[in-house]
């Protein structure tokens, strides 16, 4: 019997129907979908892999008894120790680099896909794959490089150099924060980048019509990216902030006290400390959220939906000869300083027989690698892992655009702002906090006694990883699905396709490259992940990071660098390979979409 | 993007975690021996010491009791086991240095249990009274390992690296860093002063050798990369690591690692606890699985797993010799009282963190 459906009003509501009711009477899903308010389903995901186990991390400062971490129900104590003067002037510290790392990764990653994507610049293609690999480069081995080079005695003096004027600049907060801009510049680079693809030339056009020079055609675009450049910044700025790799190696070697040495001194410690780790990320998110504050100041009521149907694709500016020097020149000195210290360090480690030292036979050894591939701590660990990355990556991309599609809806509801919020602030914590906060709300008596056992599963493990991963992918998407015009899946729906037909062949084709970025940027990076690794990997399962890190606790420097460099290939072999499909696989429309020509 | 799809979009998000791999723990399991059927559970491990993996499975082939192994450094156990306190998930916590171990028995966390495995007159003085806990080896802090092809100056005591024949030649760990470097602070501090002015008098002697040059380094790895690279020329490190080091490295011209023992050595044990919030079962397989350590097979096993690492200890079991290659039982040993200086490791940390790095 076909039906027919009648809108019935509610109450108070009279001029938005919610109801639709067959005639049958029989409530149907089209109804059922309606009823339900679209950001309820993302809100229930959300409070379970984000908001609890933050809230439930952040409530240890107030409430040490609460979560059996002290005797007090309520006291502020934890924050009066971490207000003493020595965390004080750690967070300052941290303050000053994450900013300075933020601005540093931001003018060089927007530099950088500009070239990139509007210019015939020599090396173009090795960029995208360069990126992935600095990304996938972890903070121990940048720093590690580093120290192996300029340490007294070490290889630059066993060479006839003396690195004694560049250590000292170099083992403070000039280090640290080109170590932190270094780690942040993939995640600037890919966030401008797909932001830059979606803007087609008519609108430098439009600036040149009408008067305006390089600079002013310049300055438009700038401010036409705005979303993607200050999610870049955000994200960098957070990153920095929250991060461990780096203070607990460089920052501490060169007595640069930063916030996250403060916390992770407090979860080191035992009796651990939670009460003031919690209080010291408080502090932490209050860096942030004024970030987040001064982001939404000057976004404010301005609309950025420049990707459309009439979008026209962008020249490419053919560099002079000199121009192509510079940047050759520069481009060079860019791969030489990120990629090319945490290499060294890598061979210094695992290939080369004691190189620097007054010991060992100082030859190229295979040794180390060889004895790692044929371990079991690598091959069955670095499976697991990927597997678990996989799955994490999937997820958090589904997650993530539905989010970005939120966030990047103009004058947002406070359903948005709160978003924005707890995402931002959930970038700002450490994994740790993370971790800690997970085993703090999933293993309470009450989840046991009712049957839910979740802590010590995969589960809860994926369920950590997505939420590490989420802030970040979020960010990166919301420039690109920031830009696309409704107008477009609007004219799909009113010639008859359905919504899930309109994403498709509509928002997917435009969204296409940045969510395969993305995905790969999740992938590499719950790969190596390691805090939340350390904290919730089930009992019998080793995650690859956890497993190199046991190995360096155990003075094996070089099969523990042996298996990062052999983990860090078989993500780039992961890289090459989805880049690789993405070119053969989707439609030419697709890939050629944003690409100048 | 409709709201059906948004909201499609992040069910399927969680749909595809949930689906995933969802492994449980191993459920209880029925043994069946000599003609009676007992109930199995596993048990979980968490261990930092470099046998765990090889000793958990030995121990399940022979009692078929499973193991659930969590292998990692001592800090992230212990971080995992704080976080836990409302819900104990852990049986038996294995590493190195008694003051946690202190601390949890005090938490009430650790159940008590008597061996009747016999201990050796060290392995005596270091299990606790009350048995919280049981050592099953030990290795000391520190060794003082130095390259004898640049140096011929030998410390007989730790006075003598205050002077000037050691003066920014001595290099050791980072206590916020490196597990076993606390004791050894607290093992100076003990011996200069007791309980009742060791901190203090300890305090002084660290900023004399502060004074005189000394280099810290953040774990034991790093102060023999130091050593190696002639950036000191004496590393103060476990007792462990000094042995491994002279095992794998082979002795040159410019590079002859030597190791000497200063009075006194202060006596770093592998510990292992049961959870006091184990279930019957699992008590008594804990029990087993802590009598499997303290026997010759169990030591056998521990002296296999990690040749060049944690493998190099003195046991503390009867008639179980060290591996070739080991040196003598320092003579002159000190065992910390582990409830005083557990109590005083993070203000000394925090001190030596301030003044001394």
């Amino acid at each position: 019997m076909a039906h027919s459906f009648t809108t019935l009003p509610v109450p108070g509501l009279a001029d938005r129907p919610r109801f639709a009711v067959a005639r049958s009477g029989r409530v149907t899903m089209r109804a059922l979908g309606r009823l339900v308010a679209p950001s309820a389903a993302l809100w229930v995901v959300l409070v379970i892999i984000l908001v609890l186990p933050i809230m439930a991390f952040l409530a240890a400062a107030v409430s040490p008894a609460l979560l059996g971490q002290g005797t007090e129900w309520f006291s502020l104590g934890a924050f009066s120790r971490a207000l003493s003067g020595g965390i004080v002037v750690a967070l300052a510290d941290s303050l000053g680099v994450a900013i300075v790392a933020a601005v540093v990764a931001g003018a060089i990653g927007f530099a950088l896909a500009w070239v990139m994507q509007r210019t015939d610049a020599p090396a173009r293609g090795m960029t995208t794959g360069l990126l992935f690999a600095l990304f996938l480069t972890p903070s121990y081995l940048i720093a590690l490089g580093w120290e192996r080079l300029l340490e007294p005695n070490g290889v630059l003096v066993a060479i006839g150099l003396d690195p004694a004027p560049f250590r000292s600049v170099f083992y403070g907060p000039v280090g640290v924060t080109t170590v932190l801009a270094v780690k942040g510049l993939p995640f600037a680079y890919l966030a401008i980048s797909t932001a830059l693809r979606g803007l087609g030339r008519e609108y430098e056009e439009a600036v040149r019509v009408h008067g305006g020079g390089r600079v002013a055609t310049a300055r438009f675009v700038v401010a036409l990216l705005a979303p993607a450049v200050w999610s870049a910044l955000a994200i960098v700025f957070a990153e920095s902030v929250s991060d461990f790799g780096v203070a607990a190696t460089l920052a501490d070697t060169a007595h640069f006290p930063v916030a996250t040495y403060a916390l992770y001194t407090a979860v080191q410690a035992f009796p651990v400390d939670f009460p003031l780790a919690s209080a010291v990320s408080w502090l932490l998110m209050g860096l942030v959220v004024a970030a987040l504050m001064l982001q939404n100041a000057a976004l404010r009521g301005r609309r950025f939906r420049v990707l459309g149907g009439r979008s026209r694709v962008p020249r490419r500016h053919v560099l002079s000869r000199p121009a192509r020097t510079v940047w050759s020149v520069s481009f060079a000195l860019l791969i030489l300083t990120t990629l090319g210290v945490p290499t060294f360090g890598a061979i210094a480690a695992s290939l080369i027989d004691g190189l620097g030292t007054l010991s060992g036979t100082h030859r190229w050894n295979l040794g180390n690698y060889i004895r790692v591939i044929r371990s079991p701590d690598l091959g069955g660990p670095l499976l697991y892992s990927a597997l678990l990355a996989l799955v994490t990556a999937t997820a958090a991309l589904l997650l993530a655009v539905a989010c970005a599609r939120v966030l990047s809806t103009v004058g947002s509801s406070m359903t948005g702002r709160i978003l924005d919020a707890v995402l931002i602030a959930a970038v700002a914590l450490p994994g740790i906090v993370f971790a800690a906060g997970y085993i703090f709300t999933y293993n309470l008596p009450v989840f046991s006694a009712a049957g839910l056992q979740i802590y010590g599963t995969n589960t809860l493990l994926l369920l950590a990883y997505l939420a590490t991963a989420l802030p970040s992918t979020t960010r990166l998407l919301v420039g690109a699905v920031g830009q696309v015009q409704n107008s477009m899946a609007e004219a799909a729906r009113v010639h008859g396709l359905s919504a899930a037909r309109s994403a498709l062949s509509i928002t997917l084709p435009v969204l296409a490259r940045p969510l395969v970025s993305a995905w790969l940027l999740t992938y590499t990076a719950t790969l190596l992940e390691l805090p939340v690794s350390q904290l919730l990997a089930p009992a019998g399962d080793q995650p690859i990071s956890v497993g190199i890190t046991t190995a360096l606790a155990k003075y094996d420097f070089g099969g523990g660098t042996a298996m990062e460099v052999l983990a860090i290939l078989s993500a780039l072999a992961v890289v090459a390979v989805v880049y690789g499909g993405f070119r053969l696989v989707a439609p030419l429309g697709w890939r050629r979409l944003g690409v100048a020509r | 993007m409709s709201r059906r799809t948004v909201i499609a979009l992040a069910l399927a998000g969680l749909s595809a975690i949930t689906l995933s791999a969802c492994s449980s723990g191993s459920a209880a399991t029925s043994v069946t021996a000599g003609g009676s059927t007992s109930k199995v559970e596993p048990l979980v491990l968490y261990a930092a010491e470099g046998w765990d993996s090889g000793f958990a499975k030995a121990f399940t082939a022979k009692t078929h009791i499973p193991v659930e192994l969590v292998d990692e450094s001592t800090g992230p156990l212990l971080t995992k086991i704080a976080a836990e306190r409302n819900n104990p998930r852990w049986s038996l916590l294995w590493v190195d240095g008694d003051q946690a171990f202190a601390s949890l028995a005090h938490q009430g966390q650790l159940l008590s249990y008597r061996t009747s495995a016999p201990l050796t007159g060290v392995g005596t003085s270091l299990a606790p009274a009350d048995h919280s806990y049981t050592p099953t080896d030990t290795t000391v802090m520190a060794a003082v390992i130095y390259n004898a092809a640049k140096t011929s100056a030998v410390p007989s005591t730790y006075q003598d690296l205050l002077g000037a024949a050691y003066r920014g030649k001595v290099g050791m760990n980072d206590p916020a860093q490196s597990g076993p470097t606390y004791p050894f602070i607290a093992g100076v501090m003990n011996q200069l002063g007791g309980t009742s002015s060791g901190i203090a008098r300890g305090e002084a002697y660290f900023l004399k050798l502060k004074q005189n040059g000394l280099k810290v380094f953040p774990t034991n790895g790093d102060t023999l990369h130091a050593l190696e690279t002639g950036q000191i020329d004496y590393g103060l490190v476990q007792s462990s690591a000094a042995i491994g080091e002279r095992l794998k490295v082979t002795a040159t011209a410019t590079f002859q690692p030597t190791i000497v023992y200063l009075p006194k050595s202060t006596l770093l044990p592998s510990v292992l606890g049961i959870s006091k919030a184990l279930d019957p079962v699992r008590q008594a397989e804990a029990k087993q699985f802590v009598d499997y350590a303290l026997s010759a097979e169990g030591q056998k096993i521990m002296q296999q797993g990690d040749a060049t690492g944690d493998s190099l200890f003195w046991p503390i079991v009867p008639g179980v010799h060290p591996l070739p290659g080991m040196p003598s039982f320092p003579a002159a040993y000190q065992v910390l009282e582990p409830t005083f200086w557990g109590k005083s490791e993070s203000q000394v940390v925090s001190w030596f963190d301030q003044n001394i790095k």
